[in-house]
């Protein structure tokens, strides 16, 4: 996993809660990296799953509600740092359809021995989008997050439903994502 | 736990962190530094692939020049081998055709004259072929001179009457007055204008074809504008579109039913592009074409070769008395580059004052003038005892050959004046009919044998050599009053012996004429222009021509012991 989400997290972290947390936890969570990390690094990713857990510990919050907020706090980072993809558009759909076919592309020159996960867009209802999300990583959650701080950013007013399609992993979901308007 | 101990760790983190990223940055550097020295070897690969494929490139390039190079060496050579014996075959039939006068069977005339005829096409296909291979080859040199565009004008019109007549056409010249002087390559506007006349001749039967000019003032200079019109077959759209392709007539049973190798348009075009203008057609089936020629009045192209300098009056002074001035213009030109001063009177009245002034060595006299005309002219000179000797020349549309006979002409022509028969006219008046002697030099029997019959004719005689060496034993032993000198033969060459009698002080003023079936360069024209009087390809002169070159090389200073001594060495 890439050194920026654990960077990102630790720092939503500290703005979020306290910097004290999130001492507490990365020296909880018995990190092999010891929790020193640096954005352009690459970790195991198993050392998020323990974070969010000692996260949830700490703060008695479900670890999949951390991290859908997590995922919401990342989408908004996303804009501050690559505001380059967001050149062009305007919708939150437009937005997600480009994940795949373009920022993984992207993402995949700078770091080719990233492993993403993939998301599945199917248009062919107007107004819905139904978006698939496969990984080998159980942040099935997170994409969720990310989906709807996408629909925040955009400042639209959609309805998101999940259907887990991976017996509770959080490896695979489907997100049916339908437009109800845009808020004024 | 106290803050301080968190911050410390933080910063141990933070630290961490940082060296971490320095590390990764450090072997991306090196990725990176790794790539690069990658590429710059596959670089030098390509840029080696680069070479060799340059030098299989370049190879292929001199393999493909060398091949045109041995194309245009076959074509020169097969031209110089087929221009021989076709120069055999037409200059035969122009002999027998001129005595078959006197023969028993008249009727075996017609005959002649197809020989003569098939001789010439035959003649024209060759020449065309060869001129179409040099532009393709980019050979084909420009010679800039100075033209007279009314002049060249007068000259293409008294040149395809007989064109016209073929068919039954009539023929109308359209000339502006002020058409002025271009600077352009003359043999190949008249070659374009003469091309697109043949051909509107050829596809038109009792019709009308106008050949029109103009100059045209633009803002890049001033442009020469030709229009040949017809009113004959006309042509598709899509005949059009492939009129300028070379071998390609409108379709094959054009070449059957009007000959032709569909080479004239094809040159025509590329004549046009090569002295900076153009060639455009507009054409209806059944109507008629119209042909337009735009050049510009200064020809764009860098590089000219000056005409060789004219020689002012050695052959003597001509006046000539006419109200038109085309022919004016026309005599100018064709007596001026064989070396004779004109002097123009445009009426009978200026005609006498002049021929008393300027006591000229002949007169060519048009009988249609206004206020005073030929006859009268004619009249006074002859009863004048100090103008009487001048022989006086006719040159007229219609009138009484024998009333001018009477009157004291010495001789007839009718207009439009062919230069040939003038020059003819005016070297046997200068020449006379003594036993002057010219040596022949080529090493085909069959020419030297007619160029010997055509020349003995006039009542010249006639050495022969058949090589270079023998030619300068001749010379070595007498001195001719001209030399008539081939270029291609075995041993010592033409130019060979041009320059050796060019270099030796006795024989440095013999005039020489060159008859050649060689392809000449633009460097050897230069220099046989330089070296000799006077060059002409084999089968593309006329004998009048021939013989009035000679006449006229004869009559700028021999003399009769001169001749005698040449007749005893060439004995």
């Amino acid at each position: 996993m890439k050194g920026i989400v654990f960077t990102e997290f630790l720092e939503m972290v500290e703005s979020k809660f306290s910097p004290e947390l999130a001492d507490t936890i990365v020296e909880g969570a018995d990190l092999p990296s010891g929790g020193a990390y640096t954005s352009v690094g690459t970790y195991d990713h198993r050392e998020m799953i323990k974070l969010v857990s000692c996260l949830s510990q700490e703060t008695g919050i479900s670890p999949a509600d951390l991290m859908r907020t997590f995922g919401l706090y990342m989408f908004e980072r996303f804009y501050v740092l690559f505001p380059q993809y967001f050149d062009g558009i305007d919708t939150s759909f437009q937005f997600l359809e480009r994940i795949e076919n373009y920022i993984h592309v992207e993402v995949r020159k700078l770091y080719p021995e990233a492993e993403l996960p993939s998301f599945e867009c199917d248009t062919s209802q107007p107004g819905c989008l139904r978006l698939t999300y496969r990984s080998t990583r159980p942040f099935a959650p997170l994409a969720e997050g990310l989906i709807r701080g996408c629909i925040a950013h955009f400042r639209e007013d959609a309805e998101v439903e999940v259907e887990d399609r991976s017996n509770g992993q959080g490896t695979a979901a489907r997100f049916l994502i339908t437009q109800r308007g845009t808020l004024s | 736990m106290s803050t301080i101990e968190q911050l410390e760790r933080r910063l141990e983190r933070e630290r961490r962190a940082r060296k971490a990223a320095e590390r990764i940055a450090e072997e991306k550097t090196r990725e990176i530094f790794d790539a690069n020295a990658r590429l710059q070897q596959l670089n030098n690969h390509l840029e080696e692939l680069v070479r060799q494929r340059t030098a299989e490139v370049a190879a292929a390039r001199d393999e493909a020049v060398r091949a045109s190079q041995a194309k245009s060496d076959f074509l020169a050579s097969m031209s110089h081998e087929l221009r021989t014996p076709l120069n055999a075959i037409i200059g035969y039939s122009e002999i027998l055709l001129e005595e078959s006068g006197d023969l028993v069977r008249p009727e075996l005339r017609p005959d002649l004259e197809k020989i003569r005829g098939a001789g010439k096409h035959l003649l024209g296909l060759i020449n065309d072929i060869l001129d179409l291979s040099k532009i393709e080859a980019g050979k084909m040199d420009l010679f800039l001179e100075e033209i007279d565009v009314a002049g060249l004008l007068a000259d293409v019109s008294a040149t395809v009457p007989p064109l016209m007549a073929k068919n039954g056409n009539l023929f109308e010249v359209r000339g502006n007055p002020d058409l002025g002087t271009a600077r352009s390559d003359q043999t190949k506007v008249r070659q374009i204008l003469l091309n697109l006349l043949s051909n509107a001749a050829k596809f038109t039967k009792q019709g009308r074809i106008i050949l029109s000019a103009k100059r045209l003032t633009g803002g890049r200079g001033d442009y020469l504008e030709f229009e040949v019109s017809d009113t004959g077959i006309g042509m598709t759209p899509e005949q059009m579109a492939k009129l300028y392709s070379a071998f390609s007539q409108a379709d094959a049973s054009t070449t059957r039913n009007y000959g032709g190798t569909g080479l004239g348009l094809a040159i025509t075009k590329h004549f046009c592009l090569m002295l900076g203008g153009d060639v455009k057609v507009q054409s209806e089936p059944g109507v008629g074409s119209t042909f337009v020629v735009t050049l510009p009045a200064v020809c764009p192209i860098a590089g000219e070769t000056p005409s060789p300098e004219r020689a002012e009056g050695t052959a003597g002074t001509v006046l000539v008395i006419d109200d038109e001035r085309t022919t004016h213009d026309l005599l100018e030109r064709e007596l001026g580059v064989r070396g004779y001063r004109v002097v123009h009177a445009g009426g009978g009245r200026e005609g006498l004052h002049l021929a008393r002034e300027v006591r000229p060595d002949a007169i060519t006299l048009d009988i249609i003038m206004p206020e005073f005309d030929g006859w009268a002219v004619l009249r006074e000179l002859k009863a004048d005892a100090e103008l009487r000797s001048i022989p006086v020349v006719l040159v007229t549309i219609l009138g009484d050959r024998e009333m001018g006979y009477a009157l004291g002409a010495a001789d007839y022509l009718t207009k439009p004046v062919d230069p040939d028969a003038l020059l003819g006219a005016l070297g046997r008046f200068h020449a006379g009919n003594g036993d002057v002697p010219v040596l022949v030099v080529d090493d085909d029997p069959m020419t030297r044998e007619m160029l010997r019959r055509i020349l003995s004719k006039r009542g010249w005689s006639v050495a022969e050599a058949a090589d270079g060496t023998a030619a300068l034993s001749i010379l070595g032993r007498t001195r001719p009053a001209a030399v008539v000198l081939d270029l291609m033969m075995p041993g010592m060459d033409g130019f060979e012996v041009l320059d050796t009698m060019r270099r030796e002080a006795k024989w440095r003023d013999i005039p020489v004429v060159v008859v050649t079936a060689k392809d000449l360069s633009a460097e050897e024209v230069t220099w046989l222009n330089q070296h000799a009087e006077r060059v002409f390809q084999k089968g593309a002169y006329t004998r009048s021509e021939l013989v009035g070159v000679i006449h006229d090389m004869i009559a700028r200073g021999t003399g009769t012991s001169v001749s005698r001594r040449f007749m005893e060495g060439a004995r």
